[in-house]
């Protein structure tokens, strides 16, 4: 292998994907400083001010991406491990000596300054995903590699877990978009993405997931009895993503179905289906799992026992209004109900910068952090929000290009990881701020206010950027 | 590395990536372009309307003493959806309240229903609990200026009437009301109800989350000041008033004066009264219920809408009716031997000298004198016949004020009752003559007069003649005058010249020889006649109805008063005292006054 080392570090760099960082980042310290701005301060440049501190964050992160582009992109492949292993040791320290804000133990304060180190453990863990997946005799689809691979993910995520900051470990959860890029296999990837939605569905621990372990446990058991697995698993995959297109059809137009109807209506479907089925190819005793299934559908109201005798009210509230089943103006829904205010009421084309009343007088809590969006929904209507979402549905795609074009694995895998990530940070705090998603403190990549995620993206980003650039060098260099 | 279908799979993902942006985007294009509820909601957020309210005008005496003032209070209010989560030091609140926490809870449970509204959590809030209130900085809780009627000399309950929040059923009759304004519901308040209350005013604020105020919506392009209400000078005399209510006190009855030149109303009190200031206030609902569940009924303004019989004062417009008709001069003479017989019919008189003339006739009011002249005006052979003749007499009779209201400014004022001939001809169906009514001759039977009308009989014998509508109010602040109805001379259908024949029958009754001889002050010339009601409820009713001086008429008064006995027994002394302090501006007959107030009446009706 020649040497990756590049003579100009400006030589082979994806200036698009640097362009929309920039653009990024300054709509970011726009959008705080309009969001927390406070007109009565007698001094407008002091450091207190979140702006003030974002624009010199603005500027870190810029001297960090020119650092990083000084590096030779070998030693990424060279650190991965120890990076990894730094992150672990980071999400345990942190566990142990932590400091904790909004219920999670997830942060390190050194002085004013906050650091969030699964940001950073992203990144590590990232790298050692591409690592693992460059080695030579890596197949992901080989039970040895997968189960390395698994564990790789898994060790975090148990730290992550246990710092009770879910909606971080979630994220983790988007590397099957890498998997999948890299082959893994197709009956594999459904059971994976069903165990990622019953972990997403199972901090809402109610009747739904009474009705889904129910279903589960039928189709499975029937399966064993009639040796048919295949489509069995297949079955299930049908009624889980049918329910969930359902629902979010139904959510996207508000009608106020939460998703345990929609699954209930999906598997009473199924089971008419499963009926038909079984009277055609003659098995007996799917009848017999069938009405063993439809009685226990009728004692599913117990559950509400369960739900309403054993939950705290503040547990219950938070599922229920997640679920649809109750609006809470006051406590659970009242975020992400005054967030769609926030947005909604921006129209076409905004109230303006400073201007947004939602943000101004402070009806959108974390309005500067993880409920950003709504400042830019807000002040800069559909239009501004379309911008956004375009810069960063840009970003993404070029990173996946970048990925493509990359020979080597490592590049690929790991350009794929950070537009994973990205997809799922987006999904989540865009789908929060709409109500398409339930609330999860994670930030807005690069237009959040918050130091330690602006940096961490960054370096996150401009790794890619630069093992890009080492890529296009060569190939120009082979010309 | 397996590349195999790779393509395939760089293609799923990009639709992935197109998908998961595509549903953001539909999502927000729905909110943002298609759902104008947001901009509402936004707006609602922040936009409070402030209601302004203003003072209620003041009421001065005729001498410009304050009947009613408005003194400032609070409502205390809540917007639910601006509470703290965390709660708020409830013992505090209801300790500077003065209220029980379970009714703060049960008023917070009502407030929850509708979040986003102010609801009232208690009114007549005081000043110095306003701003203790201010001091705890509670959030979600403010308070409205408000005022408050107060009373200084805690007079004229059923006068001045009282001031209470509209009711549902008033929402609906007047729209420019809105739910928790205050209008006056009786009395002076109702009547001028539009120059009293002002004008609202409104303010529209831009509040944040925490419910503080952050500025003025549109730089206060909405806003508007609230205007003062105006003030009004009664026409009632406060001191005279109180003095009337004290006589009155434990009677039950009515007592009006009227200054004769002008119409207006010196005083006016229905007995039993109530002190204004219990109409006022948190205490209202229970003081109202109970005066409601009063049997003597402090309500009901008996001064002008009981229908009391007039008894023998009546005679005073027999007399002037049979003079103008010419079925009777001065000295016309009738004799009287303790009653007035004809066929069955026996009318019972006392004892006095006969035979008498007509101002004999009044001084010592004479029931048989009075019948003689009545079957005169009935049956004069120029009408043809009894029915014809009681239609002229029923005129004439309405032309003294009778049988239908007067018009005053005062809402709700009774029409009494003048029967017609129709009446008779049904209860007797057609077969009736002078004898069948003969007690209408003085004063009985269905003949009622409220004790305005009858007091304003006085004012019309003190003119000689005609009245001016009576009136409670003297100037309203802004205006030059009043209506012009109570500017104009209303003539009776009587010429003047008949009414001093009886004046001095009045004037001699009290001065020389008559029933009402307890009545005369020195040098005021004082003219009156008593009467003694007959009615089915007990003791007969009590009235006395005068004025004095006989030649410069400053005061006409009217007393009444149920179960009271003669004329003179009750009503008079009391009509007398308070003509006396009146025109004197004080009392020399203590004696007098204690006789007054001591007087025990047994009142059947009433239960007691």
């Amino acid at each position: 292998m020649q040497s990756n080392g590049r003579t100009d570090i400006f030589d082979g760099i994806d200036f698009k994907t640097v362009a929309i960082y920039i653009a990024l980042t300054i709509i970011g310290a726009i959008c705080i400083t309009s969001a927390s701005f406070d007109e009565s301060s007698t001094d407008i440049f002091s450091m207190s001010h979140f702006y003030m501190k974002q624009i010199v964050w603005v500027g870190a992160a810029w001297a960090t991406a020119f650092v990083i582009m000084l590096l030779d992109s070998r030693y990424f492949h060279m650190l991965a491990y120890p990076a990894y292993l730094l992150g672990i040791l980071a999400l345990v320290a942190v566990l142990l000596f932590g400091r904790e804000v909004n219920g999670a133990k997830a942060w390190f304060q050194f002085g004013s300054i906050r650091v969030q180190p699964v940001e950073f453990a992203k990144i590590a863990i990232a790298l050692a995903v591409a690592r693992m997946m460059s080695g030579y005799s890596f197949s992901i689809n080989k039970a040895g590699d997968l189960f390395r691979l698994a564990a790789i993910l898994i060790l975090p995520l148990a730290i992550i877990i246990l710092q009770n900051d879910t909606g971080s470990g979630i994220v983790l959860g988007s590397f099957l978009f890498v998997f999948y890029r890299e082959g893994l296999n197709k009956w594999l990837c459904i059971p994976v993405l069903l165990v990622a939605l019953l972990f997403i569905v199972s901090f809402i621990i109610t009747p739904p997931v009474l009705l889904i372990s129910l279903i589960l446990l039928f189709t499975l058991s029937e399966a064993m009895m009639n040796r048919l697995w295949r489509s069995r698993i297949m079955f299930l995959a049908a009624i889980f993503f049918t329910s969930i297109v359902l629902y979010g059809v139904l959510s996207l137009f508000e009608t106020g179905i939460g998703y345990y109807r929609s699954l209930l209506i999906t598997s009473v479907c199924a089971v008419i289906v499963a009926a038909i089925y079984a009277y055609r190819s003659n098995l007996r005793n799917i009848f017999v799992i069938l009405a063993l299934f439809l009685s226990s559908m009728i004692f599913l109201p117990t559950a509400d026992f369960v739900f309403s005798s054993i939950l705290k009210p503040h547990q219950q509230n938070r599922i229920l209004n997640f679920l649809g089943l109750v609006d809470d103006l006051r406590d659970t829904g009242y975020n992400v109900n005054q967030s769609k205010i926030a947005i909604g009421s921006g129209g076409l084309t905004g109230k303006g910068l400073m201007n947004g009343t939602q943000i101004k007088y402070n009806f959108v809590p974390e309005k500067h952090t993880d409920f950003i969006f709504c400042t830019i929904g807000e002040e800069w209507g559909f239009l501004g929000a379309l911008v956004v979402l375009g810069l960063l549905c840009a970003l993404i795609l070029r990173l996946m290009k970048m990925g493509d074009r990359h020979e080597e694995p490592f590049g690929r895998v790991y350009c794929y990881c950070v537009a994973s990530i990205l997809l799922f940070h987006v999904l989540v705090n865009v789908g929060m701020t709409i109500g398409l998603m339930p609330v999860m403190g994670i930030p807005l990549p690069f237009v959040s206010y918050g130091g330690s995620s602006l940096i961490a993206f960054t370096v996150m980003l401009f790794i890619a950027v630069n093992l890009d650039a080492s890529t296009r060098q060569q190939i120009d260099r082979y010309r | 590395m397996s590349r195999s279908g790779e393509p395939a799979r760089i293609t799923t993902l990009r639709l992935i990536v197109f998908l998961i942006f595509g549903a953001i985007v539909l999502r927000l294009a729905y909110i943002q372009l298609f759902s104008p509820k947001y901009k509402d909601m936004a707006r609602n957020n922040i936009i409070r309307h402030v209601v302004l309210y203003p003072a209620r005008g003041e009421v001065y005496d005729r001498n410009g003493e304050y009947l009613v003032q408005s003194r400032e209070c609070y409502d205390f209010m809540v917007v639910y959806r601006e509470l703290p989560k965390s709660g708020f030091d409830t013992v505090r609140v209801c300790e500077i309240l003065g209220i029980t926490r379970e009714k703060l809870i049960r008023e917070l449970q009502s407030a929850r229903r509708n979040p986003r509204a102010p609801r009232r959590i208690l009114n007549y809030v005081s000043k110095e609990s306003k701003l203790l209130l201010d001091e705890c900085n509670l959030q979600g809780f403010y308070t409205v200026y408000r005022t408050a009627r107060q009373y200084p000399r805690k007079v004229g309950g059923n006068l001045l009437g009282y001031v209470g929040e509209v009711s549902e059923d008033m929402l609906r009759r007047y729209p420019s009301y809105n739910a928790g304004d205050y209008i006056g519901m009786t009395g002076v308040e109702a009547a001028y109800e539009d120059v009293l209350k002002g004008k609202k005013g409104l303010r529209i604020e831009e509040h944040d989350a925490y419910g503080a105020i952050r500025g003025s919506y549109m730089d206060g392009a909405f806003d508007t000041v609230p205007e003062h209400g105006r003030s009004i000078v009664c026409t009632i005399d406060a001191r005279l008033q109180l003095f009337a209510e004290e006589l009155m006190e434990g009677k039950v009855g009515a007592a009006v004066a009227i200054e004769p030149s002008t119409g207006e109303i010196l005083m006016m009190v229905s007995s039993p009264t109530y002190d204004p200031d219990e109409l006022v206030g948190r205490n209202r609902g229970n003081n109202y219920m109970q005066m409601l569940n009063n049997k003597r009924q402090p309500l009901f303004n008996r001064a002008v809408r009981a229908k009391y019989p007039p008894g023998s004062t009546f005679k005073l417009v027999q007399g002037l009716i049979g003079l103008q008709e010419g079925v009777l001069s001065p000295n016309n003479c009738y004799s009287c031997h303790n009653g007035y017989r004809a066929g069955p019919i026996t009318v019972k008189c006392h004892a006095h000298t006969s035979p008498l003339n007509l101002y004999y006739a009044v001084a010592t009011s004479c029931n048989a004198y009075f019948c003689y002249v009545f079957r005169n005006i009935l049956d004069n052979p120029k009408y043809g016949g009894v029915k014809n003749g009681f239609d002229v007499w029923e005129e004439y009779v309405e032309s003294f004020g009778f049988g239908r209201n007067l018009d005053s400014d005062f809402l709700g004022e009774g029409n009494g009752y003048v029967p017609d001939r129709k009446f008779y001809d049904k209860r007797y169906r057609g077969s009736w003559n002078s004898l069948t009514v003969l007690s209408l001759s003085i004063g009985q039977g269905e003949l009622g007069c409220t004790p305005l009308q009858m007091a304003n009989l006085a004012a019309i014998i003190a003119n000689r003649g005609y009245y001016y509508v009576p009136h409670i109010v003297r100037s309203i602040e802004g205006e030059d005058s009043l209506d012009r109805r109570f500017y104009e001379r209303h003539y009776t259908k009587v010429d003047p010249r008949h009414f001093e024949t009886i004046v001095e029958g009045m004037w001699r009754g009290v001065n020389v020889d008559g029933t009402s001889r307890l009545a005369a002050l020195p040098d005021l010339d004082v003219c009156g006649k008593t009467g003694t009601a007959q009615n089915p409820h007990g003791a007969d009713h009590s009235t006395f109805l005068s004025f004095a001086p006989r030649n410069d008429p400053r005061i006409a008064i009217s007393v009444y008063v149920e179960n009271g006995g003669f004329g003179a027994s009750m009503a008079l002394p009391i009509a007398s005292l308070l003509e006396e302090f009146y025109l004197t501006g004080e009392v020399k007959r203590q004696n007098m006054i204690d006789y007054v107030k001591n007087k025990n009446i047994y009142y059947p009706a009433y239960a007691k």
